[in-house]
C-alpha cells in the first residue's frame, strides 16, 4: 500500500516514469547482487545514481521538445529501456527478472536487524516523509518558483533571462530521482525485479494518480493514488479484474470535466 | 560482414508490406491530429477492436471480405460516437489533455476486449492462400495483397481529399478551423466524420493484419507506439509524410532484423524518432523552404 | 436586417465591447470607423459567432443569432472577410473558392455562374486558379478573400479592413468591388481605417471609441463636416 502511493508520488506528467522507477529497481538489484554482504544504503545509492543518470539522459533529449512531443518521447524512452532489459538476458535476467535477498536494516549506531513487515513499513514511511519534506522545500525555493513560472508562461520566463532548458532538465532529474527512490524501495520490499515494472503500464498508473489527484501539486498524486485504490477496492468486488473499465471511464470523464483534479476541484469549491 | 543479397530483397518486401499496413494506421492518426489537434492514444486499440470484430464476423459468416467491411463500418460508427461524446468537449484545449483522455479510453477498450473476447489470441484465416517462390522460401501471396490493398485504400482516400466534394471540407478545416467554419463548413460534423474515417482505416488495418500476426487485446499498444513514431517522423498532421515515414521506418526495422533479433530491431525505429525530434522536430518529410537539397547548409543554421 | 443591441463581449477577463448597438439595413453599405483597438474587429467577430457575446442581442432578419455556430450563420447569408484574410494557404485559388461552392443544394450551373462572375471581377484569380493561396501577393490574397466570401451568395458581407497594407491601385480595385456588391444588393458592414474610402463607399457611418459607438451619422453629413472625424480619429 505504501509503495503504491509511492509510485504516485512523482509530480510530472510523463509517460516515461516507469523508466526511472525500473532503473531504480535494477540499480538497487545490482548493488544487492554484486556487493557482499548486501547493504541497504549502497542499494539506495546505486538505485538513485542510476535513476539520476538515466533521467539526465532522457531529460537532455526530451526537454527540448514541447508538450505532446515530450509525452511521446518519454513514452518511447520507456519502451527502449523495456526492450533493452527484456532482451539483455545475461545481465538483467530477461523476462524472469532477478531475485535477491533483502538487506538488513542498518542504521549507523544501531545494531543492524533484518526487516520485519512492521519495521519495513516504518522505514518506507520514513523515507517517503523525508523526501516529501525535501521536495516541498525545493518547490518553495526560488528554484521551484522558476519552475512554476515556466509552467505558467515559458516564453516570458525565457525572456526574463532564465535558462529554461537547464531548469527543465533539473526538474526531470529530480522527478526521476523520486521515481528511482520509489523503485529502490519497491525492489527492497519485494526482493525481486522484473522488466514488467519498466513497462509503460506502470507509467500509465502514475498518470492516472496524477490526473485524478491534481497535477502540479505534491499532495495531489497521493490523493489520486488513494482515490484510485479506493475505486479499485470498491469496484473489483463487482467487476473483478475488469475494474479498470469503470476506472478508465471515470478517469476520462475527470480529464474532460475536472482537469484540475480532485484537489484542485476541492480547492475551487472551498473558495466559492 | 557480408549480407546475402536474397535476404536484403526478402526484407525489402517484408518492410514494404508492414510499411503499408502501418501507413494505413498512421494516416488515420495523423489526419485526426492534423484536423483537431487530438493525439489519439487509443488509435492502436481501434486497430485491435477492428481485428476482433473482423474475427468474430468471420467466425459467424466465413467471409473475410464481408468481415473486412463489417469491421470498418462498426468501428467507424463507434469512432464517431467516441469523438462526439468524449473528444468534442476537448476541442481547443491543450493536446496533452487529449492524450490523457484517449489514454483513459485506451485502457477501457483494452479491458473491454479482454472481457468480451478473452485473453487467448485469435487467428484470422487468410482469404488468399497461394504462395510463390522467393529464393529459399515460399512467400505468401496474401502478404503482397495486403500491401496493395492498404495502398489502394490510402490512394482512394487521397483522391477523395483532392477531388471529392467533401474532401475540400476536410482539407480546409485542417488548415484553418475558424475560417472553414465561417465559410459555412460544418466543422463539428467534419471532425466527427474524420475521426470515423480514421477509425475505419485503423479497423481495416486490424483485419488485414489479423492473418499475419494474430489478434490479441494487447496488440493495440504496439500499433499506437509505431504509429506515433511514424507520425512524428513524418511530421505531425502531414499525410504524405506519414506514409513515407511508415515505409521508411518499416524498411529500417526489416533491414535491422537481418543483423539483430526482431525485438531489438524496434530500437532502430526509436532511434530514428529521437534523431528526427532532435534535428528536424517538424518532421523528416516536411518540405520547408530551407530544406531543399541545394541548400542543405541553411538547414543547420535555421 | 442585421441589428446589434447593447452587445458586451469579453476576451477572457478583459471587457472589449461595452454595449455596442449597430444596425445594417438590406443592401446598405455601412462603415465602422475608429482607432486601433477600439473593438471594431471584435464587433465583426461577435456577429460572425467567433466570439460569444456576454450580454445584449445580435439579430439577423429578426432572429436572434447570438452564440450560433459560424457555419450556420454562413448558411443564413452572412459572409466574413477577416482582417488577416485567412486564405487557406495550401489550397489552390480554385480550391479556396470551392470551400464556399461545394455545399449541398447548389447546382453545377449556378456554381459555374458564380465562378465566372468572380473571375470577371478579379481576372487575376482566373490566371492563378491552380496556384497555392499562400503564394499570392497581399493584394491578390485580399481579392481571393472577398471572392471566396462571394461564393456563399451572402446577403451581407462583413469586411474587416480590406485595404490595409495595400498599394493605391489595389485600394481602388477594392473600392470598385464594393460598388459592384452594392449594386447587386449585398449589404456590407465595412470596418476601415481608411476614412476617405469609407466616407465615399458607405451611406452611413458609425464611429467607435473604447468599445462603444460614440457617433452615428450619414456619410454625406460627415463628408461635409470633418470636425467630428478629427475629434474621434485625430486625422
Amino acid at each position: 500500500m505504501s509503495s503504491d502511493i509511492l509510485i504516485g508520488y512523482t509530480g510530472m506528467v510523463s509517460f516515461g516514469h516507469s523508466v526511472f522507477f525500473g532503473i531504480g529497481m535494477y540499480g538497487a538489484a545490482a548493488a544487492l547482487l554484486t556487493v557482499r554482504p548486501p547493504n541497504l544504503w549502497l542499494a539506495l545509492l546505486y538505485g538513485l545514481v542510476a535513476a539520476a543518470l538515466v533521467a539526465v539522459f532522457v531529460a537532455y533529449f526530451s526537454t527540448r521538445l514541447r508538450d505532446i512531443y515530450f509525452a511521446i518521447t518519454t513514452l518511447v524512452f520507456s519502451q527502449i529501456f523495456y526492450v533493452i532489459i527484456f532482451t539483455w538476458t545475461e545481465v538483467t535476467g530477461g523476462e524472469n527478472g532477478l531475485t535477491f535477498r533483502q538487506p538488513p536494516l542498518a542504521i549507523p549506531g544501531v545494531p543492524s536487524a533484518a526487516f520485519t513487515p512492521v519495521t519495513l513499513h516504518w522505514f518506507v514511511l520514513g523515507v517517503v516523509t523525508l523526501s516529501y519534506l525535501l521536495l516541498r522545500r525545493v518547490t518553495q525555493s526560488p528554484f521551484g518558483m522558476v519552475l512554476q513560472s515556466i509552467r505558467e508562461n515559458e516564453p516570458r520566463t525565457r525572456a526574463i533571462g532564465y535558462h529554461v532548458e537547464r531548469y527543465k532538465i533539473v526538474a526531470v532529474m529530480l522527478s526521476g530521482l523520486v521515481a528511482g527512490l520509489a523503485g529502490v524501495l519497491y525492489a527492497i520490499q519485494n526482493k525481486f525485479v522484473a522488466p514488467d515494472f519498466v513497462f509503460f503500464v506502470v507509467s500509465g498508473e502514475v498518470v492516472i494518480f496524477n490526473v485524478m489527484g491534481g497535477m502540479g501539486t505534491l499532495v495531489g498524486p497521493v490523493a489520486g493514488a488513494a482515490f484510485f485504490l479506493l475505486l479499485r477496492e470498491g469496484l473489483s468486488r463487482f467487476w473483478t479484474e475488469y475494474y479498470l473499465i469503470p476506472v478508465g471511464i471515470i478517469f476520462t470523464l475527470m480529464v474532460i470535466w475536472i482537469p484540475q483534479g480532485l484537489l484542485g476541484f476541492a480547492k475551487r469549491r472551498l473558495n466559492q | 560482414m557480408a549480407i546475402p543479397f536474397d535476404q536484403i530483397l526478402i526484407q525489402t518486401v517484408n518492410g514494404l508490406v508492414n510499411g503499408m499496413i502501418l501507413a494505413l494506421v498512421a494516416s488515420g492518426l495523423t489526419l485526426i491530429f492534423g484536423i483537431m489537434d487530438v493525439v489519439n492514444f487509443a488509435h492502436g486499440d481501434l486497430v485491435m477492436l477492428g481485428a476482433f470484430v473482423g474475427a468474430t464476423t468471420i467466425a459467424a459468416t466465413g467471409s473475410f471480405w464481408l468481415a473486412f467491411l463489417v469491421a470498418a463500418l462498426v468501428i467507424a460508427v463507434f469512432g464517431a460516437a467516441l469523438q462526439a461524446s468524449t473528444l468534442r468537449p476537448l476541442l481547443g484545449r491543450d493536446p496533452l489533455t487529449t492524450i490523457l483522455a484517449t489514454f483513459g479510453i485506451s485502457l477501457v477498450l483494452q479491458k473491454y476486449a479482454l472481457w468480451q473476447w478473452g485473453p487467448s489470441a485469435r487467428k484470422i484465416q487468410e482469404p488468399i492462400t497461394g504462395q510463390f517462390a522467393m529464393f529459399y522460401l515460399e512467400y505468401p501471396w496474401y502478404r503482397v495483397a495486403t500491401a496493395f490493398f492498404a495502398g489502394a485504400i490510402i490512394g482512394a482516400f487521397w483522391l477523395f481529399l483532392k477531388y471529392g466534394r467533401y474532401g475540400i471540407w476536410i482539407r480546409a478545416t485542417m488548415q484553418d478551423r475558424i475560417m472553414a467554419s465561417a465559410m459555412g463548413i460544418p466543422v463539428p460534423l467534419v471532425h466527427t466524420a474524420v475521426f470515423a474515417i480514421g477509425a475505419a482505416m485503423a479497423a481495416a488495418s486490424g483485419v488485414l493484419f489479423g492473418p499475419l500476426g494474430g489478434v490479441t487485446q494487447t496488440m493495440g499498444f504496439d500499433f499506437t507506439l509505431r504509429a506515433f513514431i511514424v507520425v512524428v517522423v513524418g511530421g505531425m498532421g502531414n499525410l504524405g509524410g506519414s506514409i513515407l515515414a511508415a515505409i521508411f521506418i518499416s524498411l529500417l526495422e526489416a533491414y535491422a532484423s537481418i543483423i539483430v533479433s526482431p525485438s531489438q530491431a524496434v530500437i532502430v525505429s526509436f532511434m530514428a524518432l529521437i534523431l528526427t525530434l532532435l534535428f528536424r522536430p517538424t518532421g523528416l518529410f516536411v518540405p520547408t523552404p530551407s530544406s531543399s537539397g541545394a541548400c542543405w547548409r541553411c538547414r543547420r543554421t535555421s | 436586417m442585421l441589428a446589434l443591441e447593447n452587445v458586451h463581449t469579453y476576451y477572457g477577463k478583459s471587457h472589449i465591447l461595452h454595449g455596442v448597438s449597430i444596425e445594417v439595413r438590406p443592401g446598405e453599405v455601412v462603415g465602422l470607423l475608429g482607432r486601433n483597438g477600439v473593438g471594431k474587429s471584435t464587433t465583426l467577430k461577435t456577429i460572425m459567432g467567433l466570439v460569444r457575446p456576454a450580454e445584449g442581442r445580435v439579430a439577423f432578419e429578426g432572429r436572434g443569432i447570438g452564440g450560433m455556430a459560424p457555419h450556420r450563420l454562413a448558411h443564413l447569408g452572412i459572409a466574413y472577410v477577416p482582417e488577416d484574410r485567412r486564405i487557406f494557404r495550401l489550397l489552390t485559388v480554385l480550391e479556396n473558392l470551392r470551400t464556399g461552392l461545394d455545399r449541398p443544394g447548389l447546382t453545377d450551373r449556378r456554381r459555374e455562374e458564380l465562378l465566372q462572375k468572380v473571375y470577371g471581377s478579379f481576372p487575376v484569380l482566373r490566371e492563378r486558379r491552380d496556384q497555392a493561396g499562400g503564394t499570392l501577393s497581399g493584394g491578390e490574397q485580399q481579392m481571393l478573400a472577398i471572392a471566396r466570401a462571394m461564393m456563399l451568395e451572402p446577403k451581407i458581407i462583413l469586411l474587416d479592413e480590406p485595404t490595409e497594407g495595400l498599394m493605391p491601385r489595389m485600394v481602388s480595385q477594392i473600392r470598385d468591388i464594393i460598388q459592384v456588391l452594392h449594386r447587386d444588393g449585398v449589404a456590407i458592414l465595412l470596418v476601415e481605417q481608411n476614412v476617405p474610402l469609407t466616407l465615399e463607399a458607405s451611406s452611413r457611418v458609425y464611429i467607435m471609441e473604447k468599445g462603444v459607438v460614440r457617433h452615428h451619422a450619414p456619410a454625406a453629413e460627415l463628408r461635409a463636416n470633418q470636425a467630428v472625424i478629427h475629434q474621434y480619429l485625430g486625422v
